[in-house]
């Protein structure tokens, strides 16, 4: 098995590690770089846990290299700051097990930064992620408090 | 504090959650830590004539080793006469594919799955059987020959046969169907998975794993690998959910223990998807005759079922359990002159099926309430009607096996839901025909007493434990034996103790899920219990701990304890001028100073809470669906739910876990299945969750909830429970509003799930005849 240098942009932060050609980025990031709040769940791109942003993109970390981000920049949870979005998960028990939820607030922080309507984040945005906890009626609420600003339901 | 209970308190553990900060089995830090694959059996049934690791330059533990070093875990809920009665974590036979041979172990997890595929067995294959129906029949290949047959065990619930079949017999109108619910995956997402660490210097083994009974594990882990139970530590850590498929031991993780304790060095294993849709034990799997008796004019007479239940290769822990609160709990919220069951356990090779959530009674849901929705269509009644008319009233009802309904909000919760699926309107369209289903179910909860298990020969307790502690410091610590599975039970919990205690919340920790610190539970946060039984416990010792407290504050003040008041704002206990804070009296509380003689020491209190009997919570849900007669696919465009879960703690939470088991209730109703190919006999769709469906957010709809809050008579604080009733109704309710909007198809309707395939191919078939 070949091992590859590479160097990427971790939230922020220049980081290098030798990495097999296998090791996908879920690996690279939770087992190199210590960043566990990636979740690995089904590695197979279905479940959306292990969503990160890959120069700015939501991709699901376990189908890419670890090779394939040299000279990227990669934006994890534990990047994200505490604001609005984290506040109406919590609120309206948006997570229960909290499994999924890291890989969902990822592709909600890009659809926010893109400033998707929230019809489409509840329609295209969160069919994408696998939650098996909450049936999505929490994390609906939550979405809908933090985009339209409402107060209650 | 006051008004705490009932109150949408958010979760204090969703901060570190939703900042990457979460715990969970595979993030606990264990530098030099080797992980361990699983060598799994490749075909359904053989004689293992050889497995050699040479090849594989990793550590292997085959079944030689395993034979010398383990004992097989104990069984705790069987049929009688049950055999085998214990579950085997080696064997000379293998029984179904993906069955546990061996582990071997390596530096990294890539490293050791290049290593099991490197492992050479030699297995002489056997005839398999992979379907209960023809496990039963004459000539099928049997999995354990000594048994001479595949049937497991039988037992009977209700009524006498005789008397079942002689108000059968004498009904003017009699409804017969064969109902099935399939096996499906539980599928949390985070799999099962364990670090275990052995310290050969004081032989002590400290397992961190992701289970939902960590009491349980240490004790079978104690037999299974001939230990102390004081030498074993089980920690749960953040689990990423369970929904009872981490309940008990399985093999994979006595094999990774046992690599620790021989290595001793620490070891992780994290199931991957493919296996635990393969291998991890499954849920459901049963099929039923059953029949409905009414009189001329709609009054329910009696109710059957003979049901089957697929075991898989050989009995989980509690493996026939689920089949046995089916017979126990079939008749629901109905009256009925004389009802009764009888399951039959069988073994299949298959993977062995054990809890998941509803256990057993969403299995009953769907054999009653199909069943009802058939008679009211075969004799043209309406089916709110015919419900509302045989379902039980009054503060309680003994049912015919003996339970005793104490008086949720039936037909309330009935009529509700059926006036809020009323107003929902969808006309027809061409190709699509649209219907409304309305059913009703009832469901055990707060599982206990443990003289009620003990008389149902289950080898488990009931009773909940809680330790309440005052710190040096004045904070609160509370530990119960139940655990947090992602349901947020601590948040409830929490708001009791703060409440019976009278503190602010943020003064009180909940920490669950360590042997080491919190009293033992066999059954934990199962059943619907945990918040009901370990909340009661808890808030007995608040109480007492709340009025100990103010007698030392009384004695260091000087003054009368009824003249006594704690200020929780300010922190500290006042009487007259004399002021002292609570952190003070709980230093000196320590010191052991000032203390009445007769009274304890230590600022703790532990409290057992074993009640007279279970409770019981109620629900009725409503559907509303499209059917694409094109292609056969249903669509569910409107969701609610009313449920009785007596006095809430935490109407969030409460309606989290409604929204949640409504979701899983769809999966079965609509998509999930593990069905088995003969010819592979493997699982077809045991490699990828693209296989195996889960619902997305375009499966569920808003479920719109609604609770009615009738106290419980069993439980003081009149709580009930909620954690499974949500999946109770869906199945049956989907597929009544299916039947609704293509009566053509109803009769047929008895096999979950409602795939395109089935609904086109009955639609398709009806358009023939």
């Amino acid at each position: 098995m070949s091992t590859h240098e590479i160097t990427t942009a971790v939230n922020g932060r220049s980081r290098s590690a030798q990495v097999q050609a296998r090791t996908s980025l879920a690996d690279l990031l939770r087992a190199e770089f210590g960043l566990t709040g990636t979740h690995v769940s089904c590695e197979q791109g279905h479940c959306g846990a292990c969503t990160v942003l890959l120069d700015g993109l939501p991709v699901r970390s376990c189908l890419v290299l670890a090779v394939q981000v040299d000279g990227a920049e990669v934006e994890t949870v534990e990047n994200l700051p505490d604001g609005g979005l984290q506040a109406a998960m919590r609120e309206e028990h948006g997570l229960q097990c909290g499994f999924c939820t890291p890989g969902l607030l990822m592709s909600l922080a890009h659809a926010e930064r893109e400033q998707l309507p929230a019809d489409e984040v509840l329609t295209e945005v969160l069919p994408a992620h696998l939650c098996r906890c909450t049936g999505y009626g929490g994390i609906r609420a939550a979405v809908e408090r933090h985009w339209n600003g409402r107060e209650q339901r | 504090m006051t008004g705490l209970i009932g109150s949408r308190v958010p979760r204090p553990q969703d901060h570190r959650l939703l900042r990457g900060r979460g715990r969970y089995v595979a993030d606990v830090p264990a530098p030099g830590a080797l992980h361990a694959a699983v060598v799994r059996s490749p075909v359904p049934h053989g004689r293992i004539t050889g497995f050699d690791a040479a090849d594989s330059g990793a550590c292997a533990l085959g079944p030689q080793e395993i034979a010398e070093h383990t004992r097989p875990l104990p069984t705790a809920w069987r049929l009688p006469g049950q055999q085998p009665d214990q579950v085997p974590l080696t064997a000379g036979t293998v029984r179904y594919t993906g069955q546990p041979i061996g582990l071997v172990v390596a530096a990294g997890r890539a490293e050791a799955e290049d290593a099991a595929e490197q492992v050479r067995l030699r297995i002489d294959r056997l005839p398999a059987v992979f379907d209960a129906d023809a496990a039963l029949a004459p000539g099928a290949p049997l999995l354990h020959p000594d048994n001479g047959t595949n049937r497991a065990g039988e037992a009977h619930f209700g009524d006498p046969r005789a008397e079942v079949e002689a108000a059968i017999a004498d009904a003017a109108h009699v409804v017969e169907r064969q109902l099935a619910v399939q096996r499906i995956c539980p599928s949390p997402l985070e799999t099962r998975g364990l670090l275990a660490e052995w310290d050969p210097a004081v032989e002590r083994l400290t397992a961190h794993i992701s289970t939902q009974s960590p009491h349980v594990v240490r004790q079978e882990l104690a037999a299974a690998l001939r230990l102390r139970i004081d030498q074993i530590r089980v920690v749960a850590p953040d689990v990423g959910g369970s929904f009872g498929s981490k309940v008990g031991l399985q093999a994979e993780e006595v094999l990774v223990c046992l690599a620790a304790v021989l290595l001793g060095r620490p070891v992780r294993w994290i199931e991957d998807r493919a296996e635990q849709l393969l291998a991890g034990y499954h849920g459901r799997g049963q099929r039923a005759r059953a029949r409905l008796a009414l009189d001329a004019d709609g009054r329910f007479r009696a109710l059957h079922a003979d049901i089957r239940s697929d075991l898989g290769a050989f009995a989980a822990q509690a493996g026939s359990g689920p089949a046995q609160v089916s017979g126990l709990t079939l008749e629901g919220p109905y009256r009925f002159e004389r009802a009764g069951a009888v399951v039959t356990g069988v073994h299949t090779n298959t993977a062995p099926t054990a809890a998941y959530r509803g256990y057993g009674m969403q299995e009953s849901s769907w054999i009653r309430e199909r069943l009802i929705d058939e008679a009211a269509r075969e004799l043209g009644a309406d089916p709110l009607q015919l419900r509302l008319r045989n379902l039980v009233d009054g503060p309680r009802h003994r049912t015919r096996t003996s339970l005793v309904l104490d008086g949720a909000d039936h037909a309330g919760a009935l009529r509700r839901a059926a006036e809020l699926a009323g107003a929902h309107r969808a006309a027809d369209e061409p190709g699509v025909r649209r219907g409304v289903g309305v059913t009703a179910a009832s469901e055990v909860t707060a599982f206990a007493p443990s003289a009620l298990l003990e008389s149902f020969g289950i080898d488990w307790s009931g009773w909940e434990g809680a330790t309440l502690r005052i710190n040096p410091d004045g904070t609160v610590t509370a530990h119960s034996g139940v655990t947090s599975v992602g349901q947020g039970v601590e948040t409830g919990l929490a708001q009791l103790v703060a409440e019976h205690l009278g503190v602010p919340m943020p003064w009180v920790s909940v920490q669950l899920g360590d042997t080491a610190t919190t009293p033992h539970s066999d059954l934990t946060s199962q059943a619907s219990r945990s918040l009901a039984l370990a909340g009661t416990a808890l808030a007995r010792a608040a109480d007492r701990m709340r009025e100990r407290m103010r007698r030392l504050a009384a004695r260091h003040l000087e003054a009368a304890p009824d003249a006594v008041v704690l200020d929780a704002e300010a922190g500290s206990y006042r009487a007259g001028t004399g002021e002292i804070s609570w952190v003070e009296v709980a230093r000196r509380g320590w010191k052991g100073w000032r203390r009445d003689s007769a009274e304890h020491v230590r600022l703790e209190e532990h409290v057992d809470f074993d009640p007279p009997a279970p409770t019981f919570a109620c629900s009725a849900h409503a559907a509303a669906v499209a059917v694409d007669l094109a292609t056969g696919q249903v669509r569910v465009e409107g969701y609610w739910a009313v449920h009785d879960s007596g006095r809430l703690v935490n109407p969030m939470l409460a309606e989290g876990q409604v929204v949640g088991g409504v979701a899983q209730g769809l999966g079965i109703a609509l998509l999930e299945e593990v069905a088995y190919d003969p010819d592979s006999g493997r699982p077809r769709a045991a490699t990828s969750p693209a296989d195996y469906q889960l619902p997305t957010a375009r499966d569920v709809p808003p479920v719109v909830v609604e609770h009615r809050c009738t106290p419980s008579e069993v439980i003081p604080g009149g709580y009930r429970g909620v954690g499974e009733g949500g999946i109770l109704p869906p199945p049956a309710t989907v597929a009544a509003a299916v039947a609704a909007a293509v009566p053509e198809i109803a009769a047929e309707l008895t096999a979950t799930p409602l795939t395109p395939m089935r609904i086109w191919a009955a639609w398709d078939a009806a358009q023939r005849r």
